[in-house]
């Protein structure tokens, strides 16, 4: 059992252990779910500390660190051969971080929740369910694994949604489940014609493995995608077609526009700790699968279809930005503020220069912990008086002057004021998508001007909601009642929130700390890629 | 190996200038409202100075340093940080340090007793520093960064007093507009990173430079125009300089600062930094772009009736004759006049300081309802301020360039070196030294009104109020700041001649590109052109505002009104600004209606579909298995009628049926 089973695994072991104690012991859940996370935490370090820089990842398994592999299914089918499922797992520069994010985000959304009072056995075992599902996805090298991890994500988030969620909670659990289904089933077909398409050359069987899948060695002479094939269906070609339909399962994730609209839906209702997770991890796991997969197994669309990626991510970029502008609830437009700035990901990954794809995974993890951050001090003031409308608050600065200050950190941090993270991410995404036209051609450089304009605009409407709620005199629309209800940070919620500022400042100081551990990853996607594609 | 000593020596003092700031700013935020004096702030200040003298003796006509350590890396391209110690950078870093020590013991006075002054003095240290990090930054990023560090200390400061409803527009007026000039600078980076694969600014900009070497091309004037773009914004250039008058509403002290050497000042000084990088034609943009912005400031500075809106239109006005100066190719002679500037300005805000203090005071103290910054409200202030009369008359002589001062030296400089290059430009270019005139000859009038209108005639309250006030001269703490100020406004801080700029021993030091043909004769006649019209205006204002002989009846000509309404500046602005809103919720309407509207629609139509099939399903397939079943047992009820419970019937009809099967195969083989 390696280092990284025991991080997907030991969060299911306290889900047991929950559903298990019980309900007179229900006080200890929270402790359980915390101590799990807070275990995981210090075990990311550990690996994060331990990873080998020089190791390239991506395409072989020799570029990968902490493999695990072994077969998990095994059926023999007579004339087709046998079934090969392993249990593959390992990481590279692309998910290393990832690990390390999803560790500290969990371990908030536990703190978030520990005023939580109802169904604490559900709510706990299902977040440690949802924990498990995570960190597999960002680990699995198998699909076929990858797979069951992404779908069982799915199910703990559907009811953490649908039972603890705000007034309209089953409209937004459903709209989530059918948006994220939506993705996932036709996902299930491209994998099924993958796996028929590869013959792993160890075994001569057909397989889930991903680094099979990537290599066009692999791929049997005239199978369904195999790229010497020439499979046509609706006059659009097979491997157009399954990058087509992995993409728009992850781009639903991420989410770009138009896809996005279950996001906004599922914040407002979602309570603040599913929201935390929502925002801080769950929308880089649509960034991901487009870098691990659809790009890795089909380098060559990647390549062709670089221009429409681009426009994606631009578009987004802009209509969330400009959506967040007409938003008079906090949480909506802070969930439109996150569909902007992942746009930024896609727009980075589109450019496929070394900038451009340091800035995308950068401003994964950098709105990995300030979105969570963000929802978080939403939740804050929603604990309070049950109300986040924009309008319903003035001059919170003199009632909450800490709460304000790291509400004004968070929002100046997310806008990209230099120092903290997102400044890094997004100036080299910009510079990276410029760059593109120069070195690869792939995406042109209005692109990346237009892109920037979302700089601008996400300083608008943070500014804006800044200068309409904190400041000026004190006028609230609860009156007196809300004066006294709302009180300034105590010490569990100043704990949980100084990790956030003070890891969006470290990274933003000392970029190295990921760049180092994503170089020879992202070197190795650009040169594979461009080297399948001649 | 004395001389490594001595770069390590240098470079450690370096250090010491950036981080006592930095770490009076860390440690004002830890402590919190415990920091209240401001000592911690201001002896990091004096720390600074001194360090940033020894910095300035060590380096000034010496080897430049150059020192830096890797940062990160991305893919295979490095990115450093680290100092650049040249002429350029050690003037501004004395400059800086020069004037925050002045207004944070000025400070220390003015701003007493307010109830948040430990987030002034925290705020007010990080603003020193970023524009300090600014002057010695090596690469573009790390320029970048401090850049917009200086323009988020000075949201903050301006902002200070947040439940000002004016004070948090404002602060937010000026970073939205900064903003703007960001994305500029952005993409400037994002072009020369393009086209040199680096952002080291010696790299790029020393002597065998990049881009010296590079070819000229259509991207690199791109890049030109993006960076002074970026500048545009940070100077207050037009259509970016709406942002500086609101800036206002920042305590004195802070706009004293922001207006002389950290916020201004530091888009000319990029300028200068990547001078190398512009064309022709983004000079020629540069050289316009500054002239018109001086012409525009200086006629709104004339109508004003706020005493701080007139100065900013004159930092406006004069950052617009420094632009010039850089469009001119005179780098030298833009940082000469944002030194002398810095000095003059700062004094002007700091003695405007100590006026409205007072009248704040009096307003206070009799409750009147007055606005303390109107100077209609003022007049005859020099019997009860002689000190701050003397010293606001050196400053205002500064401003309108009249000899023996400094201002006298650096701005003729700009007249005559316009007049020189217009020689070699086309007829057209001739507007640019000629708008200048116009505008100085503005800018002794405006000044000098505002100077006769505080400080001559009677004491108007006096009058509306039918009282006899008293008012008080500035008390120490604040007069001794401005008496240094003071120091630097004249003449003999920068040259023994009082009269020839060339004799400037600062501008020696500075590198001016492009060499002009000196043209004698402009040398003697525009220094007594520029000074003949300064005196017949400053007379006028003297004859106006001074004797109150006021030629003009009613204050209603439309252009007056222009010129008062600021040239319309803001309602375009607002304009822009409700398009901008108006475009987000058509959109947000879009994406409910449209997006979702299609999303909800095709859920509708599912759940459509799905009663469809439960219709189906319950009535059609339903019924048909139920009707089979019925039918069924209702011919096994007619069959087994008869012979109930019989086996040897059963036996019998099985084995008929078994008959029948067996005769119907055999029929097949």
């Amino acid at each position: 059992m390696s280092w990284l089973s025991i991080l997907i695994f030991l969060p299911l072991l306290a889900a047991i252990m929950v559903l298990l104690l019980p309900a007179s012991q229900r006080a200890l859940y929270k402790y359980i779910a915390a101590a799990a996370c807070l275990v995981q935490l210090v075990l990311s370090l550990y690996l994060y500390i331990g990873f080998n820089d020089t190791l390239p990842g991506v395409n072989t398994i020799e570029g990968y660190q902490f493999v695990e592999q072994v077969p998990w299914i095994r059926l023999h089918l007579g004339s087709l051969g046998s079934l090969e499922v392993d249990y593959f797992i390992g990481v590279d520069g692309f998910s290393i971080l990832l690990l390390l994010l999803t560790a500290l985000v969990m371990l908030l959304a536990v703190i978030a929740s520990w005023k939580m009072e109802q169904r604490l056995k559900g709510f706990f075992s299902l977040l440690l369910l949802l924990n498990t599902a995570v960190m597999g996805v960002f680990v699995a090298l198998d699909f076929f694994l990858f797979y069951v991890f992404y779908e069982v994500m799915l199910l703990p988030l559907y009811f953490l949604i649908g039972i603890w969620g705000g007034p309209r909670r089953e409209y937004a659990a459903i709209k989530f489940f059918l948006y994220t289904l939506f993705g996932s089933v036709f996902m299930l077909l491209v994998m099924v014609g993958l796996y028929f398409s590869v013959i792993n050359p160890l075994t001569g069987n057909h397989t889930f493995n991903l680094l099979c899948m990537m290599n066009p060695a692999n791929y049997v002479p005239g199978a369904v995608f195999s790229p010497s094939g020439h499979y046509e269906w609706f006059g659009l070609s097979a491997r157009l077609l399954g990058f087509i339909v992995l993409f728009v399962a992850f781009a639903i994730k991420v989410p770009v526009v138009p896809l996005h609209t279950w996001l906004p839906d599922a914040h407002v209702e979602a309570p603040t700790p599913v929201s935390i997770i929502l925002a801080g991890i769950l929308l880089k796991v649509g960034g991901y699968g487009i870098i691990r997969i659809c790009y890795s197994i089909f380098p060559d669309i990647a390549i062709t279809s670089a221009w429409w990626l681009g426009l994606i991510g631009v578009v987004s970029i802009l209509y969330g930005a400009f959506n967040a502008l007409a938003q008079q609830d906090l949480k909506r437009l802070v969930a439109y503020s996150s569909v902007s700035h992942m746009g930024f990901v896609l727009l980075g990954i589109a450019s496929l220069t070394p900038e451009g794809l340091s800035g995308a995974v950068f401003q994964m993890i950098s709105h990995g912990f300030l979105s969570a951050m963000l929802f978080f001090l939403v939740g804050v003031l929603y604990d309070r008086v049950h109300d986040r409308m924009i309008y319903n608050f003035r001059g919170l600065a003199m009632l909450m002057p800490k709460y304000t200050a790291f509400v004004a950190i968070a929002f100046f941090a997310s806008l990209g004021l230099p120092g903290f993270s997102a400044f890094i991410a997004e100036a080299f995404t910009i510079i990276g998508a410029f760059n593109s036209q120069g070195v690869n051609g792939l995406i042109p450089r209005w692109m990346a001007i237009c892109g920037s304009l979302g700089i601008l605009l996400s300083a608008a409407y943070f500014l804006w909601t800044l200068q309409r709620m904190f400041f000026g005199h004190t006028r609230l629309k609860g009156g007196e009642q809300w004066q006294v209800q709302l009180t300034d940070l105590n010490l569990r919620e100043t704990i949980a929130l100084a990790p956030m500022v003070l890891l969006a400042l470290l990274f933003g100081l000392m970029p190295s700390l990921t760049f180092d551990k994503i170089n020879a990853s992202v070197l190795n996607l650009i040169e594979w890629v461009n080297n399948v594609h001649q | 190996m004395d001389s490594l000593n001595q770069i390590a020596a240098v470079v450690w003092a370096t250090l010491v200038v950036l981080l006592a700031p930095l770490f009076a700013f860390i440690l004002s935020a830890a402590l919190g409202k415990r920091m209240r004096s401001g000592w911690l702030a201001t002896v990091a200040m004096v720390i600074s100075l001194i360090a940033a003298i020894f910095v300035f003796s060590q380096i000034w006509n010496n080897e430049p340093i150059h020192q830096q350590i890797q940062w990160f890396q991305i893919g295979n391209h490095p990115f450093a940080v680290g100092l650049i110690l040249n002429n350029l950078s050690v003037v501004l870093l004395v400059l800086v340090c020069a004037i925050a020590l002045p207004v944070f013991i000025y400070s220390r006075v003015y701003m007493k007793g307010d109830p948040g002054i430990h987030r002034y003095w925290m705020y007010l240290s990080l603003f020193c520093f970023a524009m300090l990090g600014l002057v010695v930054a090596d690469g573009l990023l790390l320029l970048y960064m401090c850049w917009e560090l200086v323009g988020f200390a000075s949201y903050l400061l301006i902002g200070f007093w947040f439940t000002k409803e004016a004070a948090i527009k404002a602060n937010k007026k000026a970073f939205l507009i900064n903003r703007i000039g960001d994305l500029g600078f952005l993409i400037g980076i994002a072009i020369l990173y393009t086209q040199f694969q680096t952002l080291d600014i010696i790299t790029l900009f020393g002597e065998q430079g990049l881009v010296k070497q590079a070819p000229p091309t259509v991207l690199l004037t791109w890049a030109g125009i993006a960076f002074f773009l970026g500048a545009m914004a940070k100077s207050a250039q037009f259509p970016f300089h709406v942002w500086l008058p609101d800036a206002m509403e920042g305590p004195t002290s802070v706009s004293s600062l922001i207006h002389a050497a950290t916020m201004v000042a530091a888009g000319v000084f990029m300028l200068v930094r990547i001078s190398p990088l512009f064309d022709a034609q983004v000079l020629f943009f540069i050289a316009g772009i500054g002239a018109f912005t001086a012409f525009m400031a200086a006629t709104i500075a004339v109508t004003q009736q706020d005493l701080k809106k007139i100065l900013a239109f004159s930092t406006i006005s004069q950052l617009g004759f420094m632009m010039v100066a850089i469009g001119l190719g005179q780098y030298g002679v833009a940082i000469f006049h944002l030194v002398t500037h810095a000095f003059f300005k700062c004094l002007l805000f700091l003695s405007a300081g100590a006026v409205i203090h007072e009248m704040s005071h009096l307003k206070v103290q009799h409750r009147l309802n007055m606005d303390p910054q109107d100077i209609r409200n003022m007049g005859g202030l020099r019997k009860f301020m002689p000190w701050t009369f003397r010293l606001t008359a050196v400053a205002a002589l500064a401003l309108a360039g009249l000899p023996l001062t400094a201002g006298y030296l650096s701005k003729d400089a700009i007249l005559i070196y316009a007049f020189e290059w217009s020689e070699w430009q086309s007829g057209v270019w001739k507007i640019i030294p000629i708008s200048l005139l116009i505008s100085s000859a503005l800018t002794a009038f405006y000044i000098a009104r505002l100077v006769f209108k505080v400080f001559f005639g009677k004491f108007r309250l006096n009058r509306t109020f039918r009282k006899q006030f008293h008012l008080h001269e500035a008390p120490k703490g604040m007069r001794y700041p401005m008496v240094f100020l003071a120091i630097g406004s004249l003449y003999f801080l920068y040259s023994y001649n009082p009269l020839v700029f060339e004799d400037a021993w600062l501008l020696r030091g500075l590198a001016t590109t492009t060499s002009l043909q000196r043209v004698n004769i402009y040398h003697t006649v525009i220094p007594a052109a520029v000074n003949g019209l300064s005196i017949i205006f400053i007379y006028v204002a003297w004859r106006w505002y001074g004797r109150r002989k006021y030629p003009i009846r009613s204050l209603s000509g439309p252009w007056y009104r222009f010129s008062e309404a600021q040239w319309y500046g803001h309602h375009v602005y607002g304009t822009i600004v409700k398009g901008t809103l108006g475009l987000a919720k058509i959109l947000y309407a879009f994406d409910r209606k449209v997006v979702d509207g299609f999303v909800n629609s095709m859920g509708g139509l599912i759940s459509a579909l799905g009663n469809i099939a439960r219709w189906l399903d319950c009535y059609i397939v339903d019924a048909l298995i139920n009707g089979l079943g019925n039918l069924s047992f209702k011919i096994g009820g007619i069959l087994r009628g008869p012979r109930k419970g019989k086996v040897q019937y059963y036996m019998l009809s099985m084995f008929l049926v078994l008959l029948v099967v067996l005769l119907i195969g055999l029929q097949f083989f």
